[in-house]
């Protein structure tokens, strides 16, 4: 599992793309791409995103838990380097306990 | 994602698992959107995770011609959506009672089933939102008409590509003219509605006015308004709305832990 951030954001890249699909092709993703001005995400491909956190990292990184502190508002206006981060950390302090 | 077919249809479903220490015997919530640019969203990204770690199995859906789901040309009276509810349930191979959570007509659409299924409903919580009155379809009426006359003109990207959907929706079905002619209950029928109700209302919203006819067809009704909040609450003030709702679900708790009227004491 990586846990640099290089390798995270190449994952979440990845799942940006599909969840966005043909929106996705042509756009470039960096970490400071905002959710919705930047990949023009709407709050159901956020739902997705959430669906396809939760099938690469499984219980690892609770996406409910990153959602929890922000507000619906808020979230469209993340950065892709803020989610990086949280799944980095969150896959850190799992490969640290083990 | 995932799908299930219902009715004809292809319907966008999700689930929440119950929190730690819950198993088979974990009450169910479903959570039901509101009309017309709204879906499973609005749920997922605020209360549906906080009931999940009450201990809830939270099931979600977009309804037909919302969201993920199918967008079929006609079939939108409550009673279809009242339909696809029943079949939801079945596909989820739910069978107990159930928690209905409704936003807007998402709400109206948790009574309609209770109306039909009193014996299946726990409680029902509703956003800003009245149950299938000849008021609020009249009213309901109106809003998709004026729907229909809106414009991307000066929105965000993703305000447009909502508005698409909704111009669609209100262009390409019957939705604007069906859903308000919808058959409506007898008002006598809302009797047989016994499980306990919260309405949580936005004090700066229209369905304000909605809240005391709401309270003489359901005298149980738990009234709670939200000052400074307008319809889209549930999204716009996420974080008072769940505190609402999750201490109106510990009275509940407690009520039927100390035998109250849901505790079936007395006989």
């Amino acid at each position: 599992m990586p846990t640099d951030k290089t390798a995270v954001l190449a994952d979440i890249d990845a799942m940006l793309r599909a969840v966005l699909g043909d929106f996705g092709t042509d756009i470039e993703i960096t970490a400071a791409s905002t959710f919705r001005a930047d990949l023009g995400m709407e709050s159901l491909d956020v739902v997705s995103l959430a669906g396809r956190l939760q099938a690469r990292y499984g219980d690892d990184v609770n996406f409910a838990q990153f959602l929890a502190g922000l507000d619906v508002s808020s979230m469209t206006d993340l950065r892709v380097g803020q989610l990086v981060d949280y799944v980095a950390e969150s896959l850190g302090a799992v490969a640290a306990a083990s | 994602m995932r799908f299930l077919a219902v009715n004809g249809l292809s319907l966008h479903v999700a689930e929440i698992a119950a929190g730690v220490g819950r198993g088979p015997e974990a009450p169910t919530a479903v959570l039901v959107h509101g009309m017309a640019g709204d879906s499973m969203a609005s749920w997922y990204l605020t209360l549906a995770h906080p009931l999940a770690e009450r201990g809830m199995r939270v099931l979600l859906h977009d309804l037909r011609g919302h969201g993920r789901s199918d967008v079929p040309t006609d079939g939108y009276a409550l009673d279809d959506f009242v339909n696809d509810l029943e079949g939801l349930l079945a596909g989820w191979g739910v069978t107990g009672r159930v928690h209905l959570f409704g936003n807007s007509f998402g709400g109206t659409v948790a009574f309609g089933y209770a109306l039909r299924h009193p014996d299946r409903v726990a409680a029902i919580t509703a956003i800003d939102s009245a149950p299938p009155t000849a008021a609020w379809f009249d009213r309901m009426g109106r809003r998709l008409g004026r729907a229909a006359t809106l414009t991307a003109t000066g929105r965000h990207a993703v305000s447009a590509r909502r508005l698409r959907d909704v111009q669609r929706l209100l262009a390409e079905t019957t939705i604007a003219t069906e859903l308000p002619a919808s058959r409506l209950p007898d008002p006598a029928a809302f009797a047989a509605v016994t499980c306990p109700v919260l309405c949580l209302y936005g004090g700066d919203s229209p369905m304000l006015e909605l809240a005391g006819p709401t309270e003489r067809l359901l005298p149980q009704t738990r009234t709670v308004v939200l000052e400074n909040a307008g319809h889209s609450m549930l999204v716009d003030r996420a974080a008072d709305v769940r505190g609402h709702v999750v201490a109106w679900l510990d009275d509940l708790t407690t009520t039927a832990l100390t035998g109250g009227r849901e505790g079936r004491t007395h006989g």
